[in-house]
């Protein structure tokens, strides 16, 4: 999971890479999955596509929404959102996703292959160097997988990496690790272009100095206000980036935020509000960057308390959500609706299944033959992320037509003792891929697993083993249709909607290249603004 | 506010101004022991868990009962008030659970930020006001007066972020692209580097406070204008000039101060719509982040620098209407 304490992780908005897609478009072998070269090619400095050529110099000022106290930076944690703007300015991945949401190996791995099910060979590329002028080597990506492995650190990447066994890290020579895992896993490809699994250097601490391969290093950093990150001379992308300076500042309140945008003084702002669209595209000299999120926040029904350990009762509620109102009121439409399934962005996402519409009737008729009619249930939420607590009053509103009277409580205190164990309540998550979300959320075994999903006699984790372990993607999917499917029929998960991720900068800036999918704002922030310039 | 320390009326001889002053320095800390256990249980009450709110999803029954106890927020809660006033006076307010920090580390550039906001807009809405509200009572139901007495109506009816959005509004992002819209000190800088930045939040501040004080100063003035001492300075043949300066300014301030003390008071509050508005690195944004967070130490912090403030001020005021006021001066 990645989604954070406090203030919601960056998770939410961001998030997330492309998993699987990866692994399907790069060649399959008869006994594995090989991610490598040729696709190098694109990384890097592809992205200008307006602007002309690309200048050196400026000092870039980011407006990021949030922060405060708590705002720290590490290569492989997020506390609050400028956090996440921080993290990618010094820090990078082995893989990393490309603007479709395809993992590409145009980060610092050469290449990662699937040896057998349960072995992974990682290749780094050469002459990369760390800020301080040390080489990147096969010890520094041991070191960060075991700290990432570590659960006393507390970081995003534990659950997705849970696989790997720390113990079993081989290094191969100066530039190659073996992965010796203590179960099979095709998603580790994934999991290692996640931004949070950043490569650190060994014995790297978060106390310590912050020295990344990025291309930016921290210059100064004042918690809750802003940091500065300067030009890394000897970046290992030749000729990159552009900027002299990075300078990253915390907003608490959005409407500074679009005023500093519109007054010229910051050049670019994450997460522009429904209701300021278009004060940003009134004024000349800005423009705003939307792309699809894949960030979700479910309604969670707990498929073993009651009234929810009748299947009717659960697709009643499914019914009874109008999720286009909903996206309206909550995100002015800005996002997609969605179909009680989470992943969108997984190839094998099934969009076959049809989609659901608000069926008051149905609904209404489900209840009765489940002898639930007049019903009524509580609803917990907290402000954990943008929507919770107006997706739960927006739902209690539209169940008043089935009948069903919903009281929401909204909870401090939320994410204590009581949170997983409630029979309704409201949760949020990041962008994730199919089988990397059901380890975090839908097994016994996964952390935040709020719908106690799945049945006693369902074959769904048996369907998740043999997820896991097929290394043919064209299979694997297959796999994973039967469990969607099993979500899809009998799940406890509401998802109503999808949101975008909407941003806004200033056109004297130059090279942002956002795909339709986005999972970090400001197009993974011009990629650690190295493929962004002052034109 | 001011109180006085011989019986009315009486001959109360005992010391003078300095008595006077060292008993209100006395008065004022009893006024800061006793706002400290207000402060100190009134966050013991805010809704929320630390703990919880600091490991948020991560919480485990282990892992909150391990930070309670680094937080030692399972101590009785007379031993952590003890241990905090013991800090306080030490000069230490504690770590701030939220950035793992000392709260002064986290604090001491925020409290001289805000200090020096709230200079700015005294030093300029203090004497502004003073003059505004001497020159509408001189001129009484003139147009001046008229004037002023309308506009301060308005802007003392309107809120600091009405007043900072539409500054905004006319000199940064619609009508005039003059002055910035935020205020950005880079770290480790200070606001008098940046003093084109400080002019709108410095601005609404003192739109936000002058009105009172105008309108308090015409009043006091009016009344001793008509005042028999005045009548007979005049009477005396002195030139207008000095009887204002001389018998009238003076009496007329000693009521002004206490409602400046107030108000500057006040703007220690206000400051914080207005850091907002302008993302301002004062202590109104650390105050909201730490009640968010639930970042006890810091919230308790904050409330103990205001309330100093307050104390402080109060006495400021007690002791400039004394000075300036005849008949309180010789009652000591």
């Amino acid at each position: 999971m990645a989604d954070t304490p406090v203030e919601r992780p960056g998770d939410l908005s961001a998030t997330s890479l492309t998993r699987r897609r990866l692994l399907i478009n790069a060649g399959v072998f008869a006994g594995g999955v090989m991610l490598a070269g040729p696709l190098a090619a694109c990384g890097g400095s592809s992205t200008a596509t307006s602007g002309g050529t690309p200048k050196r110099g400026g000092n870039f000022r980011l407006g990021v929404t949030g922060g405060g106290a708590g705002d720290i930076i590490d290569g492989q944690k997020i506390v609050t959102k400028p956090d996440q703007a921080r993290l990618v300015a010094g820090f990078e991945t082995l893989l990393e996703y490309d603007k479709n949401y395809k993992l590409q190996t145009t980060g610092l791995a050469e290449s990662v292959t699937q040896e057998a099910s349960d072995k992974w060979v990682i290749r780094l590329k050469q002459g990369i160097t760390f800020h301080n002028g040390k080489t990147l080597g096969a010890d520094d990506v041991i070191y960060s997988l075991r700290r990432i492995s570590d659960p006393k650190q507390g970081l995003f990447g534990t659950a997705g990496l849970a696989s790997i066994d720390p113990n079993k890290i081989d290094k191969v020579d100066d530039r190659t690790v073996r992965l010796n895992l203590k179960q099979a896993d095709s998603t580790i490809g994934d999991q290692l272009g996640q931004y949070y699994n950043g490569i650190v250097p060994v014995g790297y601490t978060r106390a310590g100095e912050q020295i990344g391969t990025g291309p930016y290093k921290v210059k100064s950093f004042t918690k809750g206000q802003q940091s500065v990150h300067e030009r890394n001379s000897s970046y290992w992308r030749s000729g990159l980036p552009y900027f002299d300076t990075v300078t990253i500042i915390d907003f608490p309140d959005v409407a500074a935020q679009v005023n500093a945008l519109r007054g010229g003084q910051i050049d670019a702002m994450t997460d522009v509000p429904a209701a300021q669209i278009t004060v940003v595209t009134g004024q000349s000299g800005l423009a705003i960057l939307e792309g699809q999120g894949a960030d979700w926040r479910p309604l969670c029904m707990a498929i073993d308390m009651p009234p929810f350990d009748n299947n009717d009762v659960r697709q009643a509620f499914r019914l009874i959500v109008d999720r286009n109102a909903m996206l309206q009121q909550v995100f002015s439409g800005h996002g997609r609706v969605a179909n009680d399934l989470y992943s969108p962005f997984d190839p094998a996402y099934d969009s076959s299944l049809p989609q659901r519409h608000q069926d008051i009737a149905q609904a209404k008729s489900l209840l009765k033959k489940a002898g639930k009619e007049n019903l009524t249930v509580d609803l917990h939420t907290t402000d954990g992320a943008a929507g919770m607590v107006d997706s739960a009053n927006i739902f209690a509103n539209q169940a008043k037509a089935a009948g069903v009277t919903v009281n929401v409580h909204n909870d401090p205190n939320y994410y204590g003792d009581a949170y997983l164990k409630l029979a309704f309540s409201v949760d949020f998550w990041g962008t994730r891929n199919y089988l990397p979300q059901v380890a975090n959320g839908s097994i016994p075994t996964a952390p935040y697993n709020e719908c106690h999903w799945p049945p006693k006699d369902s074959n769904y984790i048996s369907l998740y083993q043999q997820a896991l372990a097929e290394t043919d993607a064209g299979k694997r999917a297959d796999i994973i249709h039967q469990m969607q499917k099993l979500e899809y029929e009998q799940g406890g998960y509401i998802i109503p909607m999808f949101n975008n991720l909407v941003d806004a900068y200033s056109t004297k800036v130059a090279g942002f290249n956002q795909g339709s999918k986005a999972t970090l704002n400001l197009d993974s922030f011009g990629h650690g603004y190295r493929n962004i310039w002052f034109a | 506010m001011l109180d006085r320390p011989g019986p009315t009326g009486g001959p109360a001889k005992t010391g003078g101004i300095w008595l006077f002053i060292v008993r209100r320095i006395l008065q004022g800390l009893l006024v800061l022991v006793l706002v400290s256990i207000v402060v100190f249980a009134a966050t013991q009450a805010l809704p929320g868990d630390p703990a919880r709110a600091i490991l948020g999803r991560g919480a485990t029954p282990a892992s909150l009962a391990a930070l309670r106890e680094q937080l030692h927020l399972n101590r009785p809660v007379v031993e952590q008030y003890v241990t905090w006033a013991v800090g306080l006076i030490h000069g230490d307010a504690g770590r701030s659970f939220a950035a793992q920090e000392p709260v002064s580390k986290l604090l001491g550039d925020r409290v001289i930020n805000t200090a020096f906001l709230l200079l700015c807009s005294g030093l300029i809405s203090i004497p502004l006001s003073i003059l505004i509200g001497s020159y509408a009572a001189l001129w009484r139901d003139r147009p001046f007066d008229v004037a002023t007495s309308l506009i301060t109506l308005v802007f003392a009816a309107l809120p600091e972020f009405v007043v900072g959005v539409a500054l905004v509004v006319l000199f940064s992002t619609t009508v005039f692209h003059i002055l910035p819209a935020i205020t950005l000190i880079p770290p480790g800088g200070r606001p008098w580097e940046q003093p084109v930045a400080i002019i709108l939040p410095t601005l609404t501040l003192v739109l936000a406070v002058t009105p009172y004080v105008v309108r308090i100063m015409r009043a006091s003035m009016l009344e001793v204008l008509e005042s028999d001492y005045v009548e007979m300075a005049r009477l005396k043949g002195l030139p207008e000039r000095l009887v204002l300066r001389r018998h009238a300014l003076p009496n007329a301030l000693g009521p002004t101060f206490q409602v400046i003390a107030i108000n500057l008071a006040y703007l220690a509050g206000g400051v914080i719509v207005v850091e907002y508005i302008f993302n301002y690195a004062g202590i109104g944004g650390a105050l909201r982040d730490a009640v968010a967070n639930r970042d006890i130490p810091v919230v308790q912090a904050l409330a103990m620098a205001i309330a100093s403030l307050y104390v402080v001020l109060n006495l400021l005021a007690d002791i400039a209407t004394i000075l300036v006021t005849p008949r309180l001066r010789t009652r000591l």
